[in-house]
C-alpha cells in the first residue's frame, strides 16, 4: 500500500508541476507564436502563473508533509522512487522557501519584458535599449542571492540553479584546464592553413532544409505525434507536457547551420522524452542539470552529427537535396568543412574547439557583473576587449557581440558555464557508450541510431532527477567530471595531423 | 476614472481580478495550443494542466476575501452606472455563480473536456460515434451536477444558458425559435427546387489563404497583434490585450474558409477594440455569446455576403483563382455563395438553413439533459430529425452527430446563442445603416472602417460594461426581436 502522506505530497507536486508546464507553454508561445503586440499582457500572465506555481509549492503543508515523510525516506532504499522523490523535493523545497513568491514573480515579469526588448535591441544593434533591463535583472539577482546563506562566492548561488551542487571554483578549475589545452590547439590548427568551407554558404531553400532536418531527427527518434519543430530566432527546446516535446530551430536561407541546431535541440528533447514515464507530474520528471542536458545536445549535434560515419550515410542524401550547391563537393571535403575550426564572433555558430572560449568569456563576465567589478554600461567594451584577447577577433557591432545571446535578458546568469561542462561530460558518457556498444560508426553508416538512443535512455535519460548531477555522472561513467577525455577527443579529431 | 480618489477596496479587488485574468490568459493559451499546435500525444497531460489551472483560478476567485470585498464595496455605494459600478456588479455575478461550484467540479469539467475533445477528434475522423459516446455521457453527468448547484432554477437548461447569455431563459429562446422555425421551413421549401449552379473548384489552399489575408487586412487585421492559423474546427481567442488569434480551416474543394475567416474576424475585432483600460478585469471581454455571435455573423454574412463587398473583392478573388473563377461572372458567384441549399454541416450552412441546424441542437440538448433522449440513440435521432427538418440523409456520423466539437468540450447551452446572434446582428445592422448611409457603396470601394468604427464606438469598446440586453437597448432602442431578421431573410431570399 502506498503511504497516504506520499499520495498527498504527489498530489501537491502534480499541481505545481502542472502550473510549471503552463508557464512553459506561455514561454514557448511567446517565442514561437505570439504576435508582438501581446508582450505586455503575456509578461503579466507569465509572472502570475510562475508566482502561483512557487506559492503553491512553498506552502507550509508541503513542508509538513516532507517532515512527516522523513521516516519513509529513511526506511526506503536510496535508489527507490519514494526515497528519491522525497529527497529531491526536500532539496527543491528548502531552496524555494528561501525566495519570496513576489520576488519570483518580479523576476519572471522583468525577464519577460527584457526578452521582448532584446529582440529589437539585437536587430538594431542598440545595447542602450537593453541596458536598463539588464540592470534590473542584475538587481533582482542580487536580491535573490541575499535570500541564501553567504556562499564562498556569490556566483555559486546562481550556478546552483543550473548545475546543482557545483561550485564556481570547480568550474574555474575545469575551464582553466580547457583554456590551457585549447588555446595552443587553436593556434596549431590556424597554422596548418585554412579549410575551404565556401560551399556551406549559398542559397539553401528553407523548406528543403526542413525536410532534410526532419529526416535526420526522425532517424534519431523524433515522431510526429509527440514532437514539434518550429522556426524561431533563437532556438530552444521545451516540454509543455508529458509526451509533448518541442524543438525550435532557425532556418537560414544562406547556410546549413540550422541542421546542427536541430540535432542539438533534439538531444535536449530526447533526454526529456526518455525520462521514466512513471515520474510524470513529479519534480523527478526532467533532466537533472543543464550540464547533463547539454552533454546530450552536444552528443547528438557533435559526437553524432559531425562524425564521419553520420555523414557517410547522410551526405549522399544532402547532395541529392542540394545538388547545385554540393553536387561537386566530395564527402571528405564536406566533413572537413563542417568540422572547420576558426575563431569567430557568434557562439552558436562556433566550432567544437573555439566554442568553449566563448563560454569561458561569458563565465568570467558574469562573475565580474555580479561582483560589481564591471558595470552593465561597460559590458560592450569589456566584451569586445576579451573577444580580441581570447579569439583575436574584432567585434564590429553589439549585435555580433554582447547582444547575440538572450540569456542575460532572460535572467539566466549562471547558465552559460553549463554549455562547456556539457561538452566535457558528453565525451565521458560517449566513451562509456562505445565500451558497451562496440563500433557505433558501423551503425551510423547504415543510418541506425536506435541502439545509441536506447543505451542513453537506459543509462542516463530514464533516471531523470532521481540522483544529483554528480551521482548521475558517476553512475553513468564510473568517474567524476573530468576534462581529460574531452581534451583528448578534440585533439584526436581536430589537431592538424588528425584531420 | 480618477486614480487619485480610487478606493483601496477597489484596488484590492482589481488585484484579485488581474490575477484571475492572468490565469484565464493561461487557459486560453492552453486551449488554443491544444487545438492549433500541440502534438496529439500531449492531450492527456494537457488536460491535467488545464484542469489544475482552472481549479486554482476558481479556488482563488471564490474565496471569502472576494465575497467580503464585494460586500464592503457595496457599502461604499459606487454609482451603478459608472465603470466601477459595472465592475463590481459583474464581479458579484461571477462570484455568486462560481461560489456555487466546488473547485473540484470546475477542474474536473476542464479535465474531462480536454480528454473528450481529443477523443472526439479521433471519433470524428473514424466516424465512430460509439467510441465517443462515453465522453458525452460523462459530460452530461457533469452538467447535471453543475445544474444541481443552482437548485432554485426551475428549468435546468436555464442554468446552462445563463452561463453564456446573462438573464436569457429557455422560454425566451423557445419563443424566438418558434417564430423563426415556421419562417425558415417555408423559405427552405420555397428554394427546394432551385438550380443555382455550384462552382466547381479546385481552389488551391495557398491562394485561398492569400484571399483571406487580403480581406482581413481591408477589415483591419494587423499582424502586430493578430494571428491566423489553420485548425480543424475554427475559433477565435484573445489570451490578452494585443494578441488576437483567429483560426480557419481551408479545403481545396470549396471556399468556406473565406467565410469562416470573416466570421472569426468578427469575434476578434470585438475583443480587439475593447477599451484597453478594462484589461485584466472581467469588463475586458465581449458581454455575451449572442452579442459576440452577432458580430461574427455581421462580418461573415451582412458584410461578407453582400453585393457591395463582392463588387470590391470579386475581381481580386478571380485574379487569385483564375482556373476556377475566370469564367464565372460576379452575379453568378454572389448567387452561388448566397444560395439556399439544405446540407449536412452547420458550419457550412447558408443563412436560411443555418437556423434549422441550431434549433435541432437546442431541442436535442434539452432532451439529453432531461434524459428523454439516451446518448446511445443520438445518431439515430439526429439523422431522423435532419431528414425531417432539412430533408437530407446523413450518410455517416462524421457528417452528422459528430460534426461539432461543442458537446465534447462541454458547451451545452451554447448553440442557441449562434442563432440569437443572427437575430441580433440584423437589429444592429438596421441601426448602423440608418446612421452611416449606404454601406454597400462603401464596401464596393473596399471601405470598411466607417462600419468598424461605428460598431467599435457603439458596442466593442464597452466590453462587458453593459449587460447584453442593456447594450442591445442602448444601440437599437429595442429588446431582442426576431422581426428585423425575418424581414431581412424575406427581402434577401423570398
Amino acid at each position: 500500500m502506498t503511504d497516504p502522506k506520499l499520495e498527498e505530497l504527489k498530489q501537491r507536486l502534480a499541481e505545481s508541476q502542472d502550473l510549471a508546464k503552463a508557464a512553459t507553454l506561455l514561454f514557448w508561445d511567446q517565442r514561437v507564436m505570439m504576435p508582438s503586440g501581446g508582450a505586455e499582457a503575456r509578461a503579466e500572465a507569465s509572472a502570475t502563473v510562475s508566482r502561483l506555481a512557487q506559492e503553491r509549492f512553498v506552502a507550509d503543508d508541503v513542508g509538513r508533509l516532507l517532515e512527516d515523510l522523513r521516516g519513509l525516506e529513511e526506511s526506503s532504499d536510496y535508489d527507490s522512487f519514494e526515497a528519491s522523490l522525497i529527497r529531491v523535493t526536500r532539496r527543491d523545497y528548502e531552496k524555494a522557501t528561501r525566495v519570496p513568491p513576489e520576488l519570483v514573480g518580479e523576476m519572471s515579469r522583468a525577464s519577460t519584458l527584457a526578452l521582448a526588448a532584446w529582440g529589437p535591441a539585437k536587430a538594431e544593434s542598440n545595447f542602450e535599449a537593453l541596458r536598463p533591463h539588464l540592470e534590473k535583472n542584475l538587481e533582482l539577482r542580487h536580491r535573490y542571492v541575499e535570500c541564501f546563506d553567504p556562499p564562498d562566492e556569490t556566483y555559486d548561488i546562481l550556478l546552483d540553479n543550473f548545475e546543482p551542487n557545483m561550485k564556481t571554483a570547480e568550474v574555474r578549475e575545469i575551464f582553466d584546464e580547457l583554456k590551457e589545452n585549447l588555446v595552443p590547439l587553436i593556434k596549431e590548427i590556424a597554422e596548418a592553413g585554412e579549410v575551404d568551407d565556401s560551399f556551406l554558404h549559398g542559397k539553401f531553400d528553407e523548406d528543403d532544409q526542413r525536410t532534410f532536418s526532419l529526416d535526420v531527427v526522425e532517424r534519431f527518434g523524433y515522431a510526429e505525434d509527440e514532437w514539434r519543430l518550429d522556426q524561431t530566432a533563437h532556438p530552444f527546446m521545451c516540454t509543455p507536457g508529458h509526451r509533448d516535446i518541442r524543438l525550435t530551430t532557425n532556418f537560414s536561407p544562406d547556410d546549413l547551420s540550422s541542421l546542427f541546431g536541430t540535432m542539438h535541440e533534439f538531444g535536449h528533447g530526447v533526454y526529456e522524452w526518455g525520462v521514466d514515464e512513471s515520474f510524470a507530474r513529479t519534480p523527478l520528471h526532467s533532466g537533472v542539470s543543464l550540464g547533463l542536458h547539454e552533454s546530450q545536445s552536444r552528443t547528438w549535434e557533435n559526437l553524432v552529427g559531425r562524425s564521419r560515419s553520420f555523414w557517410r550515410f547522410f551526405y549522399p542524401r544532402l547532395q541529392e537535396t542540394f545538388p547545385a550547391q554540393l553536387g561537386s563537393v566530395d564527402e571528405e571535403a564536406f566533413y572537413r568543412a563542417v568540422n572547420k575550426v576558426q575563431p569567430s564572433l557568434i557562439r552558436i555558430d562556433a566550432d567544437e574547439v573555439t566554442y568553449n572560449l566563448h563560454i569561458i568569456l561569458r563565465f568570467e563576465l558574469e562573475q565580474d557583473l555580479i561582483d560589481g567589478r564591471i558595470a552593465v554600461a561597460d559590458l560592450p567594451e569589456a566584451w569586445n576587449t576579451r573577444m580580441h584577447e581570447y579569439l583575436a577577433v574584432e567585434v564590429p557591432d553589439d549585435a555580433h557581440g554582447v547582444l547575440q545571446d538572450m540569456h542575460w535578458a532572460g535572467g539566466g546568469f549562471g547558465y552559460f558555464p553549463t554549455y562547456a561542462l556539457g561538452n566535457v561530460i558528453s565525451v565521458q558518457i560517449w566513451e562509456r557508450a562505445k565500451e558497451d556498444l562496440g563500433d557505433l560508426d558501423e551503425r551510423f553508416e547504415q543510418g541506425e541510431f536506435g541502439e545509441l538512443r536506447d543505451w542513453l535512455r537506459e543509462h542516463l535519460y530514464r533516471l531523470g532527477r532521481k540522483f544529483t548531477p554528480q551521482e548521475t555522472i558517476e553512475r553513468v561513467t564510473g568517474s567524476p567530471i573530468d576534462a581529460k577525455p574531452y581534451v583528448r577527443y578534440l585533439r584526436e579529431k581536430l589537431a592538424p595531423q588528425a584531420v | 476614472m480618477t486614480v487619485a480618489s480610487e478606493s483601496p477596496l477597489l484596488e484590492r479587488l482589481k488585484a484579485v481580478l488581474a490575477e484571475n485574468a492572468d490565469l484565464y490568459h493561461a487557459q486560453q493559451i492552453l486551449d488554443w495550443d491544444a487545438r492549433v499546435s500541440m502534438p496529439h500525444a500531449g492531450a492527456e497531460a494537457r488536460a491535467d494542466v488545464a484542469s489544475t489551472v482552472t481549479q486554482l483560478a476558481h479556488g482563488r476567485f471564490v474565496s471569502d476575501e472576494v465575497g467580503k470585498l464585494l460586500d464592503d464595496l457595496d457599502a461604499e455605494g459606487h454609482d451603478a452606472d459608472s465603470v466601477e459600478g459595472a465592475l463590481i456588479r459583474i464581479t458579484r455575478r461571477e462570484w455568486e455563480r462560481a461560489a456555487r461550484i466546488p473547485s473540484e467540479l470546475a477542474g474536473e469539467m476542464v479535465q474531462v473536456s480536454g480528454v473528450a475533445v481529443a477523443a472526439w477528434d479521433k471519433a470524428k475522423a473514424a466516424s465512430n460515434f460509439e467510441s465517443f459516446s462515453p465522453h458525452v455521457e460523462r459530460q452530461l453527468e457533469l452538467k447535471r451536477r453543475y445544474v444541481a448547484c443552482f437548485p432554485e432554477t426551475e428549468e435546468p437548461y436555464d442554468v446552462l444558458l445563463d452561463e453564456y447569455e446573462e438573464g436569457l431563459t429557455t422560454a425566451q429562446v423557445e419563443k424566438i425559435f418558434g417564430r423563426l422555425k415556421g419562417e425558415l421551413v417555408e423559405l427552405v421549401d420555397r428554394h427546394r427546387g432551385d438550380s443555382v449552379e455550384e462552382i466547381a473548384g479546385p481552389y488551391p489552399v495557398r491562394r485561398q489563404q492569400e484571399a483571406g489575408r487580403l480581406v482581413l487586412e481591408a477589415f483591419g487585421y494587423d499582424p502586430e497583434s493578430w494571428r491566423l492559423d489553420e485548425t480543424p474546427h475554427p475559433f477565435a481567442a484573445k489570451p490578452g490585450v494585443g494578441d488576437i488569434r483567429l483560426t480557419t480551416h481551408t479545403n481545396e474543394s470549396d471556399l468556406t474558409s473565406l467565410f469562416s475567416t470573416m466570421h472569426e474576424f468578427g469575434h476578434g475585432v470585438y475583443e480587439f477594440d475593447i477599451d484597453p483600460s478594462f484589461a485584466r478585469t472581467p469588463l475586458g471581454r465581449g458581454t455575451s455569446s449572442a452579442i459576440h455571435e452577432s458580430q461574427s455573423r455581421t462580418w461573415e454574412n451582412l458584410v461578407g455576403r453582400s453585393r457591395g463587398f463582392w463588387q470590391w473583392f470579386y475581381p481580386q478573388l478571380q485574379g487569385l483563382l483564375p482556373d476556377a473563377l475566370g469564367g464565372v461572372d460576379e452575379g453568378s458567384f454572389v448567387r452561388s455563395v448566397s444560395a439556399v441549399r439544405p446540407g449536412l454541416i452547420r458550419g457550412d450552412a447558408d443563412e436560411v438553413t443555418y437556423g434549422l441546424h441550431i434549433i435541432l441542437r437546442f431541442e436535442l440538448e434539452r432532451e439529453l439533459l432531461a434524459g428523454t433522449v439516451a446518448v446511445g440513440d443520438l445518431p439515430e435521432v439526429w439523422n431522423a430529425r435532419m431528414k425531417e427538418s432539412l430533408g437530407v440523409d446523413v450518410p455517416d456520423d462524421a457528417r452528422g452527430v459528430l460534426q461539432d466539437t461543442h458537446w465534447a468540450a462541454g458547451l451545452f447551452g451554447y448553440f442557441p446563442t449562434y442563432q440569437l446572434g443572427n437575430v441580433i446582428s440584423v437589429q444592429i445592422w438596421d441601426r448602423a445603416r440608418e446612421q452611416l448611409g449606404d454601406l454597400e457603396e462603401q464596401f464596393a470601394r473596399g471601405e470598411f472602417s466607417p462600419l468598424r468604427e461605428w460598431l467599435s464606438e457603439q458596442i466593442y469598446r464597452h466590453g462587458s460594461r453593459y449587460r447584453p440586453q442593456e447594450l442591445l437597448r442602448r444601440v437599437t432602442g429595442s429588446d431582442i426581436d426576431p422581426e428585423p431578421y425575418v424581414k431581412y431573410l424575406h427581402a434577401k431570399f423570398a
